[in-house]
């Protein structure tokens, strides 16, 4: 189980998260609603020591974390908006090379986790192409494969259907889904709301930096008015 | 009518200067690429400290001429810090210190092209910063800046010849001082010019071929 508490993190100043604290068990996804700017990102990308942590604690399974060392921890991973692929190397080499050169794998087992994990997202093919070579929806999958095969306890996803077409939507849905389903605790930083529709998670709506209000999403599917203000913002959305 | 066949007599000085020239020229390039290396990177430095005094540097080596830069280098600053080398020696030494001014510029659209998003993606997988750059950065910055830079080494090979402004004998002086004996300046430039011509097309040509492996490299 993840535990984030009291995360709070300025920018010169200007306060982008404030006291934010939550939960996510193994084998459940939190979706961290809000619209451009609130902070959904910026709270991945501190589980991810992609900036550093002013304040609050970050817990997986009981013991704290020290963000600082979590990228080589690998406890953590992030599949970025835009993927962030090599663009130099091919899709094996995208997954091989931390296998490789951080987890000091061999090349024969680095290659034998890549081919399965590019079978398992249906890019058996695509092995030897380029990133620039790939659709929007195979990029989404090779860079999940990339994050994914460092074992990682919790995986963020930022945005992840900003990139894709409604019909990929689905697909990413049921990847997350599955993620989710192999034990993984996952965070999905998005506003969109066809996405949200397709999960099975709790949301966390964010307004300025802070969680405001929070919602199993099976409960919000039926029972939308007792969440008014996620209600507004999917009514403002759709 | 001009008589080329001067040229044959002159050839073995103009080929002894030629020599010098590509000396230099290569002097010049180590020198330019390595500094240059490293004012790249300090200036990308967000520490003032470093990146203003680089900009600054870069600044005054770009904005004044070469031929300012050689003789002020050669009769004041080295020997102000005590280095006691050869006219040529001095003379490669100004040329590369010019040359990493433009080259840094290099580097540093090099570096700048790599989208940032790649380098957090590495940081994400736990890749040192030493691996990052060189699985993620230099691969793909050499791709972009080969072209930039071999431009650059052509034009070293002919800057070369202002290394005669303190008196150092390359391809250019020997000519001149061929062209003071025999008061025939025509067949003498011509071949020169020629010369100058055979290095950079040979220059152009490896620097091609280099490209395609870099390429090739960069890509696997």
């Amino acid at each position: 189980m993840l535990v984030i508490k009291n995360i709070s993190k300025a920018f010169k100043g200007r306060q982008v998260l404030r006291n934010v604290s939550l939960e996510v068990p193994s084998g459940t996804i939190a979706f961290l609603l809000g619209s451009s700017g609130v902070g959904k990102s910026t709270l991945l990308r501190l589980l991810n020591n992609l900036e550093p942590l002013d304040t609050g604690q970050v817990l997986l399974n009981g013991k704290i974390l020290d963000l600082t060392k979590i990228n080589q921890e690998h406890s953590i991973g992030m599949v970025f908006q835009h993927f962030n692929l090599f663009d130099h190397l091919t899709a094996t080499e995208n997954i091989t090379l931390a296998l490789e050169k951080v987890l000091k794998k061999s090349s024969e087992e680095s290659q034998k986790i890549a081919q399965n994990l590019l079978a398992h997202y249906g890019l058996a093919d695509k092995g030897n192409a380029y990133p620039a070579q790939l659709s929007g929806g195979q990029k989404q999958r090779l860079a999940i494969a990339r994050t994914v095969a460092l074992q990682p306890a919790v995986l963020c996803l930022d945005e992840p259907t900003s990139a894709l077409d409604p019909v990929l939507t689905n697909h990413v849905a049921s990847t997350i889904t599955d993620l989710a389903t192999q034990g993984l605790s996952i965070l999905v930083a998005s506003h969109d709301v066809s996405l949200l529709q397709r999960l099975t998670c709790t949301v966390y709506l964010m307004q300025e930096g802070a969680i405001v209000e929070t919602a199993p999403s099976a409960e919000l599917a039926v029972y939308p008015e007792r969440y008014p203000q996620i209600k507004n913002f999917i009514a403002g959305h759709s | 009518m001009i008589d080329f066949s001067i040229i044959i007599t002159a050839l073995p000085a103009l080929a002894r200067g030629a020599l010098v020239s590509l000396a230099i020229a290569a002097g010049a390039s180590f020198i330019g690429l390595t500094f240059g290396a490293l004012l790249g990177v300090c200036h990308q430095s967000k520490n003032k400290f470093l990146s203003i005094p680089v900009t600054c540097y870069i600044t005054l080596m770009r904005g004044t001429p070469m031929l300012i830069q050689i003789p002020f280098f050669c009769y004041y600053i080295f020997p102000w810090l005590g280095l006691d080398f050869s006219l040529a020696v001095k003379a490669t030494l100004a040329i590369g210190l010019n040359s990493a001014a433009y080259i840094s510029q290099i580097i540093r659209s090099g570096i700048t092209s790599i989208s940032s998003g790649q380098i957090e993606a590495a940081r994400m997988l736990g890749l040192k910063t030493w691996q990052t750059a060189w699985y993620i950065l230099l691969p793909q910055a050499i791709a972009v800046i080969a072209p930039a830079l071999i431009s650059e080494f052509i034009t070293l090979i002919k800057d070369s010849s202002l290394a005669s402004t303190v008196s150092v004998v390359e391809l250019f002086k020997e000519g001149t001082i061929i062209i003071s004996k025999t008061y025939n300046a025509i067949p003498i430039y011509c071949a020169i010019a020629v010369i100058y011509l055979l290095l950079t097309i040979s220059l152009s040509w490896i620097g091609t071929h280099i490209q395609k492996k870099v390429r090739h490299y960069a890509s696997h």
